[in-house]
């Protein structure tokens, strides 16, 4: 069994794991400096080709073209050879039927990909029993970690951002050690871009189609042109959860998210904390500590 | 009317024009003396140099009247299509439409500079959220809200996916002011597969048939926005009609470029030949005009290089140029320091290579727009750069960083990598911010630096 790293929550595990494979979601550290040295990249770049640099056993990596950065990537990490690399065209629209086919021809695409390491293409059969195994465990986890108990305490927040870095996963900590409690997780590994649940008759009629619907068609995401979806998410979420200040997180560099802040502050009547990452982690934390202090101090 | 080939400043041009004039010099109706465009705000050009010939002059006043020449066209009734980031297609389409014109309100990135930051675009941008992280296309944002600049267009379309993250998220930005886009997707082209259809693309690369087959029905997705708002069908004829004058205008410049770059003595000046290679992209609003500023420059050129004469001296050193400078000055400069521009590649090269016409032009459009230097890898833009720098005798290559483009930075790296692997060449890279007076001794000293290298390495 071939260990795949991907990043990106719109590559379905599922898939690779009814390849015969193992899917894994890196959650890259920050670490050291990356070597070979990376420069001109954002550093959840560069942390997360460190990674795939670094781990014994990897067997391969998807990468997807939602950011500059990311399709660079591809090209920092397919020149190394060290691990067959692969670039997955997601597309940046999804109004359209055509958007949606290219998504469809992707996975497909994908599909030989993991073949090629050694994978077996999946039946429908074992497709689908792959999918609602995964959909359920999912569904168990989420009851976990998105319904607080009553007895939850502190400000209510939501975190808003892309994908974090491991040492990112302190700000869960720093808030309620402040007395705030996110209830929200809107960054890309967390609730928000969980895909919808399967739709049992497609399911049946045509795997393929409902696994590519259940996260083409429902992942609210910045990248995404228009970009509304996003925001109607957010607007069913916060009401929902009743969120009273949004920490929105971004990287340095990382355009498409640093552009949604000045807009998102527009759109919400609720207090938003800019929190920056920038390339020493060890000083943003010490930065992000003392925001998010006065921030909750301000909501209390 | 002819005078040996000089660049000559503002003031020079003050007497050169009165000189022509007395001449009995024939202009079209947005001629005039450059000096007006100071008036009217455009402060840069009084710290450029420029080509001192009627065809140059009236190459400006085409670039500088733009603005004024869409208004011109609103008014006449015409529709304007705003064609953001794909440089080069869209227009292909729009002019093909009967009483549509199209331009690129992307190309506000040149307004600091031009106007020396003189506007609010910039300050409009940075209250939007859109600050010097950014590459200088945020100047579009203030573009569209002030009104100041040009007129608000009746379409807006965006080509989105493989394309740079800094226009993507503007361009959001802009339709989260309330201004419908079209959205369009570019796929990251990828080389075909073992057994995959290829497809052999503009500028010698190639794609798989199925990714120039996606393209091509997002192309038919702008078409039908372009008949509504034509309110006019669009049919294969009037585009393949819309490819041919396209073609005209990359011939005239294919052949201008081609004489720039093998002459003995460099013919026409740097900047002069950026400007008319932007003509390309969308026709500076206007494409029959275009060809005769372009056709006016290739004779231009033709006669000094038939003279041999020239603007720099024999021994100017060759240099290729990656990336437009935000800072016209940066052009002059590398003159002023003994170089010459042999070889260019400025991130639209695919509006510069002729548009197949041996198949329909739908297909032959997908392929173009799929040619776009920035959608593939940038191993593939690298090998393309080596290739022209091969072909054109070039000593030197020259990267230009756009101020906060996050794609730049490390594009430059591989592009230099590759440069140097294969062709041996020594390579400098710079930054040039939109107003570059600041940084101009560093801009310097860099390219005295490479002049320098080139000119001992000739020695050896």
């Amino acid at each position: 069994m071939t260990t795949v790293l991907y990043s990106s929550p719109f590559v379905p595990p599922e898939w690779i794991a009814a390849h015969g494979h193992r899917p894994e979601r890196v959650v890259p550290g920050a670490g050291g400096e990356a070597s070979p040295v990376i420069t001109g990249v954002c550093p959840y770049l560069r942390a997360f080709v460190q990674h795939v640099r670094t781990q014994p056993r990897v067997g391969a990596v998807v990468l997807v073209t939602s950011c500059d950065q990311m399709r660079r990537g591809h090209e920092i990490l397919g020149a190394e050879s060290r691990v067959p690399a692969f670039l997955m065209n997601v597309p940046s629209t999804w109004q359209s039927a055509n958007a949606q086919r290219l998504y469809l021809a992707e996975l497909t695409r994908l599909g030989r990909f993991l073949v090629n390491l050694g994978g077996r293409p999946p039946s429908d059969k074992r497709l689908v029993q792959v999918m609602l195994e995964f959909e359920s465990r999912r569904a168990a986890l989420n009851e976990q970690a998105y319904r607080p108990g009553k007895a939850a305490r502190g400000v209510p927040l939501a975190l808003v951002a892309g994908p974090l870095l491991r040492e990112d996963l302190a700000l869960f900590e720093i808030v309620e050690r402040h007395g705030g409690r996110i209830v929200l997780d809107g960054s890309e590994g967390g609730e928000r871009t969980l895909p919808a649940p399967f739709d049992r008759r497609q399911i049946r009629a045509d795997p393929r189609l409902a696994l590519a619907e259940s996260y083409f068609n429902a992942i609210p995401d910045p990248f995404r042109r228009p970009n509304g979806p996003f925001y109607q998410w957010l607007k069913t979420m916060l009401a929902e959860r009743g969120v009273r200040g949004i920490l929105f997180q971004h990287y340095l560099w990382c355009d498409k998210w640093h552009a949604e802040l000045a807009r998102l502050r527009e759109w919400t009547p609720l207090p938003v904390l800019d929190l920056e990452c920038g390339d020493d982690p060890a000083g943003t934390r010490a930065r992000t500590e003392n925001r998010v202090q006065a921030f909750l101090e301000m909501l209390t | 009317m002819n005078r040996p080939p000089k660049k000559i400043t503002l003031e020079e041009w003050d007497v050169r024009y009165a000189e022509l004039s007395s001449q009995g010099l024939r202009e079209p109706w947005y001629g005039g003396p450059l000096r007006r465009h100071v008036t009217e705000g455009d402060y840069r050009l009084r710290k450029l140099t420029f080509d001192n010939s009627p065809a140059a002059l009236r190459l400006w006043n085409f670039l500088l009247t733009e603005e004024t020449r869409l208004h011109r066209a609103r008014k006449e009734g015409k529709k304007i299509i705003g064609a953001m980031k794909d440089l080069g297609t869209v227009p292909v389409m729009a002019y093909a439409a009967p009483d549509v014109i199209a331009f690129y309100p992307d190309g506000a990135w040149w307004i600091p500079c031009v106007m020396e930051m003189s506007t609010r675009d910039l300050a409009i941008a940075d209250g939007l959220g859109i600050g010097e992280t950014f590459c200088p296309v945020r100047a579009m944002l203030g573009a569209f809200v002030t009104g100041e600049h040009f007129p608000i267009p009746d379409l807006l379309t965006c080509s989105v996916g493989a394309t740079c993250d800094d226009l993507s998220a503007i361009a959001q930005r802009l339709n989260g002011l309330g201004h419908a886009i079209l959205w369009w997707e570019i796929p990251h082209r990828r080389r075909p597969a073992a057994r995959e259809r290829a497809v052999r693309l503009p500028g010698d690369f190639t794609a798989p048939a199925e990714q120039v087959a996606f393209v091509r029905t997002e192309l038919e997705r702008v078409r039908n926005a372009v008949e509504a708002l034509a309110d006019a069908a669009l049919t294969d004829t009037q585009l393949r009609d819309g490819i041919r004058q396209a073609n005209r205008v990359r011939r005239c410049l294919c052949e201008l470029r081609r004489l720039v770059f093998t002459a003995a003595r460099c013919p026409i000046p740097a900047l002069e030949l950026q400007i008319a290679e932007m003509l390309a992209i969308h026709f500076c609003s206007d494409r029959e005009e275009s060809l005769a500023v372009l056709t006016d420059v290739r004779d231009e050129a033709e006669r000094r290089v038939r003279a041999g004469t020239g603007i720099a001296a024999p021994d100017a050193v060759r240099i290729f140029w990656v990336n437009p400078v935000a800072d016209l000055y940066a052009m002059n400069l590398l003159e002023d320091v003994g170089g010459r521009i042999c070889g260019s590649e400025y991130l639209f090269s695919h509006a510069l290579d002729e548009i197949p016409e041996d198949v329909v032009p739908m297909e032959a459009l997908a392929r173009m727009a799929l040619a776009d230097p920035m959608v593939g890898p940038a191993g593939d833009r690298a090998g393309r750069i080596c290739r022209d720098a091969r072909a054109f005798g070039s000593e030197a290559v020259v990267i230009s960083r756009i101020p906060g483009a996050s794609h730049c930075a490390l594009e430059g790296q591989v592009i230099a990598g590759v440069i140097r692997s294969e062709l041996g060449l020594p390579v400098v890279e710079i930054e040039v911010p939109p107003v570059a007076d600041a940084v101009r001794a560093t801009l310097r000293t860099r390219l005295e630096a490479l002049v320098e290298t080139v000119k001992t390495r000739r020695k050896r």
